[in-house]
């Protein structure tokens, strides 16, 4: 797989992957690289795939792309070129996997565990705008929202671990006499949001179903424990 | 509930030295790996001293029953009192490698990743910072309690990079955090309720780099006590080449209540059922 490494100052800042065949390189948001700096154009160049070869066109940019140090308009890539735009360096790698020790960039011991680190790095990628490295997903968080005729209306999981039962330190404190001190868990992992059965005589659905361990939660699903009926969504915080 | 571990930590094949660290405290239910970086012997002190410290200061927090606005670092308030321990341990951990990185030449550009874990009868807490990882093996399926620090793993959660393009990409091991290189860390932390007969294991990249999640859990899962499972996980990466330092830490949870439901319980169960079937049709049609 074909891709670009992106540098400034022999630091590596991220790695793109040639994934749809074509891309453009310049200082707006709607670039697939982003570069924020003043002397890269709005859009400054771009890079299309044809057949098997990678075409680099330089989009009339004012200060000019250049490929090896020298000015191009446009320029068949190969393996290892070095595309730099403005003082930031962009590294093309095509050949196919291990086989890419050429690579400049792979001089490094690129095998042994290393901190993205440097004070001057940490600045750039504070000031890069598009997703750098350290940057967030859209945080989102799960809420529940009674169907049941109940009035506890809409409850935020606004906590890792969230309890759900009759005991007076669950999170969410349903009653009822057959229900459980912890009825049910639902926890926020990697993977997402988890329901799990943990005790008591009311029974854990999820759409319907009796849930005797824990299955993974997805929007819109149906939950109900005992009399209780509510949906899990996920909103933006 | 009773608490069985063991941990294992080996050069390897490749390394002239080893720069992980791990620790196992059964009566505290804590258990941390540590996988160190830096030239000379430097990676080496930063996982030992992440490591004592984390147990040291998580020890005194539970002791003393701490309140959460005298920990170190901010509280966050979507985690148990525990959970907060944890995290406020392991940022301790970060500034003392930290500050002796920043004061001591010899350790200059020193720093670690952590991986560990708080187990109780009610809670267990899973807290990362870097590529060592945390596995749960629960109803035989596996499922990460840690997530990488990692820009290729960062760009997998954006959706930039397959999941198959950055386990070959050269910055696979390029960190996005960790302890020692910065004031402050954010940690990661997972809090889940514990069952019967779960297994969790520790490790740092030496592992994860050559035994894939689906043969952990296959591992995991083929019985034995912790201190067989973590032997065979090392002989499985020293036949592979073992390139790196390998550590695995495994915590096996049993004698936990919450068994099987017997007969009786079921008819108690098949009357609840029914009664709150009625309820709910009370609540539908009588608000």
């Amino acid at each position: 797989m074909a891709r670009m490494i992106l540098t400034f100052n022999k630091q590596v800042i991220k790695e793109y992957p040639l994934l749809k065949g074509s891309l453009t390189i310049g200082r707006n948001e709607d670039n697939s690289v982003v570069i924020d700096n003043l002397a890269v154009s709005g859009y400054h160049a771009r890079v299309d795939q044809t057949g098997p070869d990678f075409i680099l066109t330089d989009l009339q940019s004012t200060n000019g792309t250049f490929v090896n140090n020298e000015k191009v308009v446009s320029h068949k890539l190969e393996h290892g070129d070095k595309i730099i735009i403005g003082k930031h360096v962009l590294l093309f790698v095509s050949t196919p996997k291990g086989k890419e020790d050429a690579a400049p960039v792979e001089k490094m011991d690129m095998d042994k565990t290393m901190m993205l680190d440097t004070a001057k790095q940490r600045e750039l990628l504070s000031k890069q705008k598009t997703a750098p490295a350290g940057a967030k997903v859209p945080e989102k968080i799960g809420v529940i929202s009674f169907i049941d005729g109940s009035n506890l209306g809409e409850i935020e999981l606004s906590k890792k671990l969230m309890r759900i039962g009759k005991a007076d330190t669950s999170e969410i404190k349903l009653s009822g006499m057959l229900m459980g001190s912890t009825a049910a868990t639902i926890s926020r992992r990697p993977s997402g949001y988890t329901i799990s059965y943990t005790g008591g005589m009311a029974k854990l659905k999820v759409n319907g179903e009796v849930v005797k361990e824990s299955v993974p939660l997805n929007d819109f699903d149906t939950i109900e424990i005992g009399s209780y009926k509510f949906q899990f969504y996920q909103k933006d915080v | 509930m009773e608490i069985q571990a063991a941990g294992i930590t080996d050069v390897g094949l490749k390394r002239e030295g080893n720069e992980d660290s791990f620790s196992t405290d059964d009566a505290y239910g804590l258990f941390v790996v540590a996988d160190g970086m830096g030239g000379h012997l430097a990676g080496e002190v930063a996982s030992r001293i992440a490591v004592e410290m984390i147990n040291k200061s998580f020890r005194r927090f539970v002791d003393n029953r701490t309140p959460l606005e005298e920990l170190f670092g901010r509280p966050d308030p979507s985690l148990t009192r525990l959970g907060n321990y944890l995290s406020s341990s392991i940022q301790l951990g970060n500034r003392t490698v930290f500050e002796m990185a920043r004061e001591y030449d010899q350790y200059h550009g020193m720093g670690t990743t952590v991986a560990a874990i708080h187990v109780t009868p009610e809670l267990i807490v899973a807290a990362n910072a870097g590529d060592s990882r945390i596995y749960l093996i629960r109803d035989g399926s596996i499922e990460r309690l840690s997530k990488d620090h990692t820009i290729v793993s960062e760009q997998v959660e954006m959706g930039m990079m397959s999941p198959e393009e950055a386990e070959t990409s050269p910055l696979k091991h390029v960190l996005t955090r960790n302890l020692g290189s910065s004031e402050n860390v954010l940690v990661e932390v997972f809090e889940i309720e514990p069952l019967n007969g779960d297994t969790l294991i520790l490790c740092t990249d030496g592992l994860t780099d050559l035994v894939s999640d689906e043969e952990i859990l296959r591992q995991a899962s083929a019985g034995g006590d912790p201190e067989d499972m973590c032997q065979k996980f090392v002989s499985t990466v020293l036949r592979r080449g073992a390139h790196d330092n390998t550590t695995v830490v495994s915590v096996v949870l049993s004698g936990m209540a919450r068994a099987k439901n017997p007969p009786l319980k079921r008819v108690a169960f098949f009357c609840a059922d029914i009664l709150f079937g009625v309820q709910r049709f009370i609540k539908k049609f009588m608000p």
